[in-house]
């Protein structure tokens, strides 16, 4: 499905991401850990094309996208989410859904009723993403006002609203409280049911251990190890990284 | 009388100035360009009527046409640059237009006259209105029912879709990018119908003035365009007719006992305002009360109220 090949990006002398290979397939979960700085959200931003590669492909349904600015990756079928929350604060919950319709299928609808009206499917699909994330109460309010774990929900919600067949969520659960996290597992356990390929990067390690399918490690741009959680778990190489190797503590 | 009706003049064109202003403001971009548009408007309708012998609507038509594609090829190079590079460079076309009817002379012998543009003179003798006997309330009727129009018709855009992905690209470029928003596309859509409206602003002002000379499209109107958007608040377009209003109608005509005190006043108003009402004169809490008074339940967006489950 996702497939990043020889994955390269350098910021002048600094090794973003090296060298990287990955593979997502289809109705997969992926976690993608590694300790701050070993280039995760360098990786989401190389996907969705926020920047351009040093060298290495992303290739897409067989498609290589490298080249593709990121309003075609995400009419494509590739939707993420921000670590630091990027809402539009200023427009509702509704609004915000209704801006991100721009899935490949959502744009042969008939341009004017598509940028002018609102048609009903529309409406019905907004409302559908809006009850999956517990929002619909708050759909008239502005973005900006929502409490913190909703605005983490509603950025969800956005990614979801434009129909992706892949969704790269950038620490989804930072920030939340206990609870909300068993809800985001169990929504990332409703999407994967439903043939949704996720890419996952967390901190929060029971989380990514809990749901992932699979769990790959960065560490300083490139991967160390890929697996199963629990061989992942016990790798000595994750170990060192994590906590450092016998030489350096 | 004919006070206020030349007063009611200059709010009514100023307005649709504000308002092609405020179209490019609301995907986040300052544009300085909205004079030069406004002078193609002006040069492009005053020559339809004057030189072709247009009637005023045609005239103005393909003015707004002209000035919109002209604004559209200036949008694609110039809304590659952000922020202060952006001013700069819109400032620097809004100068160039300027040159360029400081330099234009075309002129076309009419009996013992000669008409046209003629270079630093400007272009006199644009008399659409006296010779077809329009009266000065027939003229402010007229600017009105466009003003009112274009309102109507940038009131109706931005409660669509692609007034909600116009804000959305004002408010965050990266996120609009990255849920699928082309925001080349969308600036340069915003920056041309910015065009089409301060062609018809320009049009209509060559037509009431009679007289359009380069000086009359410097910086100084560029900066009044884009202080009306910002002085009345993007919540709406009402917020700029109320800043021209209250720029246009209070600030420099009501304000004239003063003498030159008014220019000092002037600037310190203008800080004033702002400094009170950091989000524009109508902000989104104030329009949201306005919008609860007139509208009695039905509130905006009317949308989404239906959908909410629960709601």
């Amino acid at each position: 499905m996702l497939e990043l090949q020889g994955l390269t990006k350098h910021f002048g002398g600094v090794r973003a991401v090296h060298d990287l290979q990955l593979q997502v397939r289809q109705g997969e979960v992926l976690g993608l850990i590694g300790p701050n700085g070993s280039g995760k959200s360098t990786t989401v931003n190389l996907i969705c094309g926020l920047f351009p590669l040093t060298s290495g492909r992303v290739i897409f349904n067989g498609q290589d996208i490298s080249d593709r600015p990121p309003h075609e990756r995400v009419a494509l079928g590739i939707a993420r989410t921000f670590q630091n929350i990027r809402l539009f604060g200023q427009l509702t919950v509704w609004q915000n859904l209704w801006v991100a319709q721009n899935s490949a299928e959502q744009r042969r609808q008939n341009p004017a009723k598509r940028w002018l009206g609102g048609g009903g499917s529309t409406r019905e699909q907004i409302g559908r993403v809006l009850e999956f994330f517990d929002l619909a109460h708050k759909c008239d309010e502005l973005a900006g006002s929502l409490a913190f774990g909703e605005q983490r929900r509603l950025e969800f919600a956005r990614a979801f609203a434009s129909s992706p067949s892949m969704l790269l969520l950038d620490e989804p659960a930072a920030g939340m409280n206990a609870e909300e996290i068993d809800q985001l597992d169990a929504r990332i356990r409703k999407l994967r049911e439903d043939g949704m390929s996720i890419l996952l990067i967390e901190h929060h390690v029971e989380l990514v251990m809990s749901v992932a399918d699979r769990v790959a490690v960065l560490n300083f741009g490139q991967k160390i190890a890929d697996g199963p959680p629990a061989d992942v778990q016990n790798d000595a190489g994750v170990r060192a990284a994590y906590l450092g190797t016998a030489a350096t503590a | 009388m004919d006070f206020y009706l030349g007063l009611a003049q200059i709010i009514g064109v100023h307005t649709l100035l504000g308002l092609s202003a405020y179209c490019v403001l609301l995907t986040g971009q300052v544009s300085l360009a909205q004079a030069g548009f406004f002078a193609i408007g002006a040069y492009v309708a005053g020559m339809l009527t004057v030189l072709a012998g247009w009637a005023l609507v045609p005239a103005l038509l393909v003015a707004a046409l002209v000035s919109g594609l002209v604004a559209c090829a200036v949008g694609f190079p110039a809304l590659r640059v952000k922020g202060l590079m952006l001013v700069v460079a819109t400032t620097a076309f809004g100068e160039a237009v300027r040159l360029f009817f400081f330099n234009f002379t075309y002129q076309v012998d009419a009996g013992n006259l000669k008409l046209g543009p003629h270079g630093a003179e400007g272009f006199r003798q644009i008399r659409y209105f006296p010779e077809n006997g329009w009266s000065t309330l027939d003229v402010v009727i007229f600017i009105w029912t466009v003003v009112a129009l274009v309102m109507a018709a940038l009131w109706w855009l931005d409660r669509s879709r692609a007034g909600a992905v116009m804000r959305a690209v004002g408010e965050d470029e990266l996120a609009a990018q990255s849920t699928g928003i082309n925001i080349t596309a969308v600036k340069v859509s915003a920056m041309t119908i910015g065009g089409l409206i301060a062609g018809i602003g320009g049009g209509i002002f060559a037509h009431y003035t009679t007289h359009i000379e380069h000086v009359q499209f410097g910086v100084a109107l560029a900066t009044f365009a884009i202080a009306y958007p910002i002085l009345g608040g993007l919540s709406s377009v009402f917020g700029t007719l109320l800043a021209v209003i209250f720029i246009q109608g209070f600030l420099i005509e009501g304000l004239r006992f003063m003498g030159d005190w008014r220019n000092l006043l002037f600037g310190g108003l203008i800080v004033l305002a702002m400094n009170v009402r950091p989000r524009g004169l109508l902000d989104p809490r104030a329009s949201a009360l306005l919008r609860r008074l007139f509208a009695g339940r039905r509130q905006a967006p009317p949308l989404s109220r239906k959908e909410a489950p629960g709601a």
